[in-house]
């Protein structure tokens, strides 16, 4: 276990390598702060849509036994196949301002490439998948009976939902939002080619590493690690003990 | 007074069940019957867990289905096999689930009796994960009528329970249904059991009634083979 921790753990070294005096965005053009701010920003609404969308869909796919199920199990498991360069070049391919909702949404004065809008979506395209697996298996795993008596004792579905699924699917929830968070804030493969600006922080990290080489790298490097890891981290922790505080 | 009248048809793998049923308010009737005979499922058809293929399930002005009517809706109390707690509840949360909203009309006293004579006291903030077997089904039991239904469903209610336990609550729900004068139907294959707790039966055999009236009936002249073995056993 102990081998297997550490050579997984073993790239976290190279942040200690010998890469030069490190640059603070000095002639890079973009800055550490902006791809913060947009990263962090768009991810938190990327995560919002995602909850909003995903959870009834989750939801449905969990509680469902029509055929039909494995048709729509088939068109989420596609967005999480999907591999994420493709992704992009199709989204920008469907959605750029070229095609028509393109068009549309550009005279609506919303533009689809290159937007705050574009950075979003594509988020929300690549990580709503894995939002939605993670959710739908912990959904599946609260037994229906509980949720019939909790019906028969006069509660609504959303009622049901709010006192009986989500507090015993937390755990799950909770995984599938990290999951989610890490997919999208991390996503660079779609996002720089449907939204290379505003540039968030894998973007900017690329720039950076073109522009200016690893020592312009390196700050927004630990600064990407820092921001992404913490929060799934922190609701991993939180729904970790308050399942252990409702079994003690 | 609400009247229970229901025609159920029900088709399994196996068999269909097509029963028909009337009950007056306050009646206690047993659903009787070997194992697989579809006892349970009328049972969860009356509770709207299954959805019938056609009949009519009638309780007095509120018609359960056609078409189905969703389960928040139906006025009714349903003890399952299994205890169907809610893990992540204490006890007193469990027993209290349904009275968020109905807590007038002493209910608060009506919960403590039931803590009471169900000896729920001493577990009354434990969490749900962590009492017995026998101790989730008192815990059970005074979920479902916390809520005082009008109509109470129990499915084979004291499974895994000793005798003196079985006793003591066959007591208490003959009690509560002369103080509320609720509408019962209990599925069992123990007839001692339904004996006591039921003054009228209907016998079930491949998903039709075979027989129906009081037990001295049923027990002086079984319709067929199967129920004078069942009623002898």
């Amino acid at each position: 276990m102990l081998a297997f921790t550490l050579t997984l753990l073993y790239p976290l070294v190279g942040l200690c390598a010998p890469v030069g005096h490190w640059q603070w965005n000095g002639s890079i053009p973009g800055s550490t702060a902006s791809a913060v701010r947009v990263s962090l920003v768009l991810t938190g609404i990327a995560l919002l849509v995602d909850v909003i969308l995903g959870t009834p869909v989750a939801w449905y796919l969990a509680r469902h036994t029509g055929r039909d199920k494995i048709a729509w199990e088939a068109a989420v498991l596609i967005s999480v196949l999907m591999p994420p360069l493709a992704l992009g070049i199709l989204l920008s391919l469907a959605f750029g301002p070229t095609t028509a909702p393109g068009a549309w949404l550009l005279r609506m004065g919303v533009p689809t490439a290159n937007s705050p809008l574009a950075f979003a979506a594509t988020q929300v395209y690549v990580s709503i998948g894995y939002y939605i697996v993670a959710a739908r298996a912990a959904l599946a795993a609260v037994p229906g009976d509980l949720e019939r008596i909790a019906a028969l004792l006069g509660l609504r579905p959303w009622q049901v939902f709010r006192r009986v699924t989500f507090p015993l699917a937390r755990l799950g929830f909770a995984a599938a939002l990290s999951l989610a968070w890490v997919r999208a804030l991390g996503e660079f493969g779609a996002v720089i080619v449907t939204a290379y600006y505003p540039s968030g922080m894998p973007v900017q990290i690329w720039i950076n590493l073109q522009d200016a080489g690893m020592p312009a790298v390196m700050p927004l490097l630990v600064v990407f690690l820092l921001t992404a890891l913490p929060l799934p981290w922190v609701i991993h922790l939180l729904a970790q003990r308050r399942h252990a505080d409702a079994n003690a | 007074m609400p009247t229970l009248d229901a025609h159920i048809v029900k088709a399994r793998r196996v068999l269909t069940v097509d029963v028909r049923l009337r009950l007056e308010q306050g009646e206690r009737l047993a659903l009787f019957g070997a194992s697989g005979a579809g006892k349970s499922t009328v049972l969860s058809c009356l509770a709207g867990i299954e959805t019938p293929d056609a009949g009519r399930v009638q309780f007095g002005d509120t018609a359960f289905f056609p078409p189905n009517l969703p389960l928040y809706l139906r006025s009714l109390a349903y003890l399952t096999q299994s205890d169907s707690l809610f893990p992540h509840l204490s006890v007193a949360d469990n027993v209290c689930f349904g009275l968020r909203g109905h807590e007038s009309n002493g209910a608060s006293q009506w919960v403590e009796e039931l803590k009471q004579r169900l000896e729920l006291g001493p577990l009354w903030n434990e969490s749900a994960r962590r009492i017995s077997g026998g101790q989730a089904r008192r815990v059970a039991l005074a979920r479902m009528l916390a809520r005082r239904p009008p109509l109470v469903l129990l499915d084979e209610p004291f499974t895994a329970l000793d005798r003196p336990t079985i006793d003591e609550l066959l007591d208490a729900i003959l009690q509560w249904h002369h103080a509320l004068g609720f509408t019962l139907i209990a599925v069992d294959h123990r007839v001692d059991i339904l004996e006591k707790l039921c003054t009228r039966a209907i016998a079930i055999e491949d998903g039709r009634v075979v027989q129906e009236g009081a037990w001295p009936e049923l027990i002086a002249a079984p319709a067929t083979p199967k129920l004078a073995r069942l009623l002898s056993a």
